[in-house]
């Protein structure tokens, strides 16, 4: 590269070319311009007068100067010339990218885009190849590799498909990946240090790449200014009435501030906390109160001016509602308006929670953040034991006394009770009816005000016990409890003294009642995990930059027990789990390990910063080649103008009208100039996707025990002449594909025999089958155990149809409603028979609105194949059950019902309007 | 079977005539408009004589024959009358169009070409002679002169299949005819100088009608312009036009002053007329010439 003080030439060899524009001066000078042409008929005239006056016409100076001009301008430009320009680090082979595309990076993304094509121009001026390493598993969840060393304007291509990954990092399998690379010559490697040390353990990955790189040749790291320390936004922690957000940063040695927005689903801030960082604190909290109402619309915690997944924290049902259950004894008059049991806590609770009514079970087997129980007989033992473990788990019981508690008190109470109840006032006593008194500090009531007229009649009493003043949350005003409390495992046991109407007492009338009530669910932990092996779906996922949208095809199901524990990786991308009505948040904070900065790089190692302060090089080909591209477009419209092509009116309106036609044509190849196309062969499809892919073929999954192969294959054949012999359909014969090894994309359907034998799937079958169901596939899942299961479980089969499902995202199910489309799309069915019959047949609950409502998987027990199959000889083998042809046929019209299904979706759904539209017609 | 070639060969000359005639009518009409805005200040020999159209009644004298005799208008009174006509004698005219290339050219799409309002006039100029009893025939035609409305369709008919000649060709006229010649007579002098000669030698009477183009009188270009000819006369270059238009000016002008010269010598009248001005007016003045001389 030549320079010539701030300017470098890539190409100085075409500024030779800049001798030549004496030629060109001399040629322009002696060329005049070209003359207008004009038809004239009074030519003759004009013959001699023409002859007496033939001087040499020039071209004017100054048009003669604008060409020369523009003539240099575009030498220059195609010199390539450079404004500051800069060296690649020394090297002799490829120029190795090593990109941080983890998390950390999303926030100034775009700083580090720009530097990464900085160092491609170099790259493309020293005209060395250039490999990409991107240290984050991509979102196909293939480890990071070393792409191979492509020219410049391929790499531009790459880097500019490149997204921060909203997960973090592997610099271990980077490492792997680089041993694996043998570059040409010694390597100028730049790596793209996003600062942070993501190993769990104490060890130094960061480090450890950075020996790697530095094996292989020169190495530069570009990382963050160390004044920009990077945040990480951890689960929010749920407060009485407030959440609080916390945050985790890197040390920073000046004080920092940062700012949380809380949003709602639809991007509305509904609040805006800040949080101060001194010098040196690696994290900070704020709370954010909001009242019941708008916090239950809150969907999600944004770090202000941090677009990265990291300073996301998405909030869930954990966060939000609280639904509360209420039980009563004498459930049949609980409701009745002023005198029922459950009357007032129904007024008071619904504003703010969800209400649920039900038994102890019913109520337990949801999620649920508050029970109350109004005077309940003793409970039997298991449901003590369910309520026992709810309550350690998080769960706030809360109890009125009544009656049936002073008659029979259980072992879920806070104190001990005196058995019988206390009667204050009345006709045979002399006490009043006792006030409230002032709520003592500490408990959760301190601070509500007490009215005056609040009375209290009737009590049950607790046993005096030395625990009893520290359990007493309010007192009346002669000192005896109101409501106690005793806390157990992380939730709580709260005892009102009185009945929840207004027999004992005037409590429930007052608004105190209200606020006591609002100020106990606030402390309540909200819903307690729900665990299980319920497998949820990826619902909506959080992509680098901190943005929720739909899920990639890669994302998989996760286990709700273990959504909580998990960490955000390429298979379980951090977003929203389950279905609209009830989704679970997988943050990222969460499962990251503490933020910590990377240590000290080894020795020769360059450090620079990303967004380099100073003066960035800049590339001066386009602004010149515009330049001399407009001067010469300047050139032709004064050549068209020196011709009188310009001239309006005239015999000059043709020129008018050509001249801006050029102007534009030249613009726009300007603009359309195909850039460079790359040309990187595809590996070709295997013959089983092409001869699929021409033709439309059923398929069935291979289970491994061969007998069951070998009837879903003649099933498949007999089920295939069926539908070519009845409907426009063209089948192809069956295919047998191998889950995870073979392409399913270009198959419609999937026969599915649950069998023993085939082994649970591994992680890649697993999203192939995902990605398919996703992308339109139906899937037909059959126990072929017949209608033994009956109403509603499998039988069998089901345990081995869950264990193949295991990590698939299966929809909500239903039975098959009578009017579904599949009853419907070619036969009209009212039942399902294969070789059995009498079982159910399942579909996909949900309309799901991505897939035109077709369900992805169709589930039954009718061994189908078998009452398809047909042998070499065109005869049936199997025999149905209990028999008749009339049996055989309508399977056959369920398969081929099931195939038009698969191949036009709901399009039959639309023969539900046919009366309406029959009559509209008058007919 | 064998007459189907030939029934078809018909209609392709029926069509071909049609094809023809279609552009004669708006072309007639604008002639038959021009010629009526005309007509009505001219009248006819204001004689009586030989001729079709009513003169008047006078008394019958004896020695005129009862053939004449008005028998309508003598039914009226005692006295016989006799109905005069109108004396006409008929003229012959021969009319010329200048139809070469450089007629065939205007300088902007606002004005009709140089043939166009050549052709019109000539036409607009047949339809008055014929009105007042003249026999008019296209000159190189191979026309004889003849009267009635059905010569003009045969005149426009004649000059659609002109050939583009700059000057009238030769051809047998008789004794005493009128001859009107229309075009640009932009040719060399000499050649036009003997053609009136030879068609004056023959005739009683001519006119020559130059029709220019506006742009042929004020050369209204400037810069630099190669210019080219219309009949392959060749192309001349001139730099800097705007200052040879004076120069153009006079040239044209001794060129208009030499066909001047010409006509008188032969004893016919010149006249020019621009493209952008009414042709009513050209044939106003082309008309009263010839009818004074009548």
């Amino acid at each position: 590269m030549l320079s010539l003080g701030t300017i470098g030439f890539a190409a100085p060899w075409l500024l030779v070319a800049l001798a030549a524009l004496p030629v060109l001066w001399w040629l322009l000078r002696v060329t005049p311009p070209a003359p207008k042409r004009q038809r004239f008929p009074a030519i003759r005239l004009l013959f001699e007068l023409a002859r007496r006056e033939e001087t040499p016409s020039r071209t004017p100076w100054w048009l003669l100067l604008l060409r020369l001009v523009a003539a240099a301008i575009l030498i220059v430009a195609l010199a390539q010339p450079v404004l500051n320009p800069r060296e690649l680090a020394p090297g002799s082979g490829p120029v190795l990218l090593v990109v941080d595309d983890g998390w950390p990076s999303g926030p100034d993304w775009t700083l580090r885009q720009r530097a990464l094509d900085q160092i491609v121009d170099r790259a493309e001026r020293a005209g060395r190849p250039v490999a990409l390493l991107a240290t984050a598993a991509d979102e196909r969840g293939q480890p990071p590799a070393v792409t191979p060393a492509m020219p410049a304007p391929e790499m531009r291509q790459r880097l500019a498909a490149l997204r921060p990954k909203p997960w973090a990092p592997d610099r271990e399998a980077a490492r792997a990946a680089l041993r694996a690379f043998q570059p040409a010559g010694t390597v100028s490697a730049y790596w793209l240090s996003d600062g942070i040390e993501h190993a769990r353990e104490a060890a130094d990955r960061h480090g450890d790449l950075a020996d790697e790189l530095q094996r292989l040749g020169s190495l530069v790291v570009l990382a963050a200014a160390r004044d920009q320390p990077t945040r990480l936004m951890l689960a929010p922690r749920s407060e009485a009435g407030q959440i609080v957000a916390r945050l985790a940063q890197t040390p920073s040695a000046i004080a920092t501030e940062a700012a949380v927005l809380a949003r709602t689903a639809d991007g509305r801030t509904l609040a805006r906390v800040e949080l101060a960082f001194p010098p040196g604190a690696t994290g900070a909290e704020g709370a954010i109160a909001l009242p019941p109402e708008l916090r239950n619309r809150l969907a999600r915690l944004d770090l202000e001016n941090n677009a990265g997944a990291g300073g996301v924290a998405l909030l869930d049902e954990r966060w939000r509602r609280r639904p509360v259950g209420l039980i009563a004894g004498a459930a049949e008059s609980a409701d009745q308006p002023l005198i029922g049991e459950l009357f007032y806590l129904d007024r008071a609770l619904s504003p703010f929670a969800e209400l649920r009514r039900g038994t102890v079970t019913s109520l337990l087997q949801r999620e649920l953040a508050v029970l109350i129980l109004a005077d309940l007989d003793a409970l039997p033992e298991p449901d003590q034991q369910a309520l026992q473990s709810w309550i350690a788990r998080g769960g706030m019981l809360i109890r009125f006394a009544g009656p049936r508690t002073a008659a029979r008190p259980d072992a879920l109470l806070p104190v001990r009770l005196r058995a019988g109840d206390r009667q204050l006032g009345g006709a045979l006593s002399w006490t009043q009816p006792a006030a409230l008194a002032p709520f003592p500090e500490g408990t959760p009531f301190a601070g509500l005000p007490v009215p005056e007229e609040v009375r209290v009649e009737r009590q049950v009493l607790a046993e005096p016990a030395p625990e009893l003043s520290r359990r007493t949350w309010a007192r009346l005003a002669d000192g005896t409890p109101l409501v106690t409390a005793e806390a157990r495992g992380q939730g709580f046991v709260v005892l009102f003294h009185i009945t929840a109407n207004t027999d004992w007492s005037n409590l429930p009338l007052s608004g105190l009642f209200v606020e006591m009530l609002q100020r106990l669910l606030q402390l309540s932990q909200g819903v307690a995990a729900a665990g299980g092996d319920a497998v949820l779906p990826p619902y909506e996922t959080l992509d680098g930059f901190g943005r929720l949208g739909a899920p990639p095809p890669t994302a998989s199901g996760i286990a709700a027990r273990e959504i909580e524990a998990a960490a955000a990786s390429p298979r379980h991308p951090p977003g929203f789990y389950g279905e609209e009505a009830n989704r679970r948040a997988l943050n990222l904070g969460p499962g990251l390990p503490a933020l910590r900065q990377t240590a000290a790089l080894p020795a020769g190692t360059v450090l620079a910063p990303i967004g380099a302060t100073g003066v960035a090089e800049a590339d001066l080909k386009p602004p010149l080649l515009a330049i001399a591209l407009a001067l010469l477009l300047l050139d032709l419209l004064i050549a068209l103008g020196l011709r009188g092509l310009l001239r309006p009116g005239a015999r000059g309106m043709e020129g008018a009208r050509v001249a801006p036609a050029i102007l534009l044509g030249v613009l726009l190849s300007a603009m359309l100039a195909p850039g460079p196309r790359a040309a990187w062969a595809q590996a070709a499809a295997p013959a089983q996707v092409q001869s699929a892919a021409l033709e439309m073929r059923l398929a069935y999954v291979v289970t491994g025990a061969g007998q069951v192969d070998d009837v879903s294959r003649m099933g498949l054949l007999g089920l295939a002449a069926f539908v070519n012999q009845r409907t426009a359909a063209n089948l192809g014969p069956p295919a047998a594909v191998r889950l995870g090894q073979d392409e399913l994309a270009v198959f419609p359907l999937l026969y599915w025999p649950v069998t023993a034998e085939q082994p649970a799937l591994d992680a890649n079958a697993q999203r192939a089958v995902n990605e398919f169901m996703r992308n339109g596939g139906i899937i037909l899942f059959d126990t072929r155990e017949g209608g033994a299961g009956g109403g509603g479980t499998f039988g069998e089969g089901e345990a081995n149809l869950r264990r193949l499902t295991r990590g698939l995202s299966i929809p909500a199910l239903t039975p098959v409603p009578g009017d579904h489309v599949l009853a419907r799309a070619f036969y009209l069915l009212d039942q399902f028979p294969g070789r059995w019959t009498g079982g159910q047949l399942w579909v996909q609950r949900d309309q799901d609105r991505a897939n035109d409502s077709v369900s992805a998987v169709v589930i039954g027990g009718h061994d189908w194949a078998s009452a398809w199959a047909v042998d070499a000889q065109g005869r049936n083998p199997y025999a149905v059950v209990p028999g008749g042809a009339r049996q055989r046929l309508l399977s056959y019209r369920f398969g081929l019902n099931l195939v038009i299904y698969a191949l036009t979706g709901n399009y039959k759904g639309d023969q539900v309007h046919v009366p309406a539209i029959l009559e509209r017609l008058g007919q | 079977m064998s007459q189907a070639p030939a029934q078809s060969a018909t209609e392709t000359r029926a069509r071909r005539a049609e094809e023809l005639a279609a552009r004669f009518p708006p072309l007639m009409v604008a002639a038959e408009r021009v010629a009526a805005t005309v007509v009505q200040g001219v009248h006819g020999r204001r004689r009586v004589g030989q001729g079709d159209s009513f003169w008047q009644f006078r008394p019958f004298l004896p020695g005129d024959s009862l053939s004449h005799v008005s028998w309508r208008a003598s039914a009226k009174s005692d006295r016989l009358y006799i109905r005069e006509n109108e004396w006409e004698a008929a003229q012959s005219v021969f009319l010329w169009c200048d139809g070469s290339a450089s007629m065939r050219w205007r300088s902007t799409n606002a004005l009709p070409e140089k043939f166009e309002r050549a052709e019109l006039l000539l036409l607009a100029l047949a339809a008055l002679l014929l009105r007042g009893g003249e026999r008019v025939a296209l000159l190189g035609a191979g026309q004889r002169p003849m009267g009635g409305r059905g010569m003009l369709d045969r005149i426009a008919m004649a000059l659609a299949k002109q050939s583009g000649a700059g000057l009238p060709a030769e051809a047998p006229l008789p004794r005493h005819a009128r001859v009107v010649l229309i075009g640009d007579f932009l040719g060399p002098l000499d050649d036009i100088q003997r053609t009136v000669a030879r068609l004056a030698q023959r005739t009683a009477d001519g006119h020559m009608l130059q029709v220019l183009d506006p742009a042929e009188e004020t050369l209204p270009y400037a810069g630099r312009v190669r210019f080219e000819g219309l009949e392959q006369e060749g192309t001349t270059l001139l730099a800097r036009v705007e200052g040879v238009r004076a120069e153009y000016e006079q040239r044209l002008a001794a060129h208009r002053e030499g066909l001047a010269g010409i006509a008188a010598a032969a004893g016919w009248r010149f006249a020019t007329h621009r493209t952008t001005e009414t042709p009513q007016a050209a044939l106003l003045n082309l008309y009263t010439a010839l009818a004074a001389r009548l």
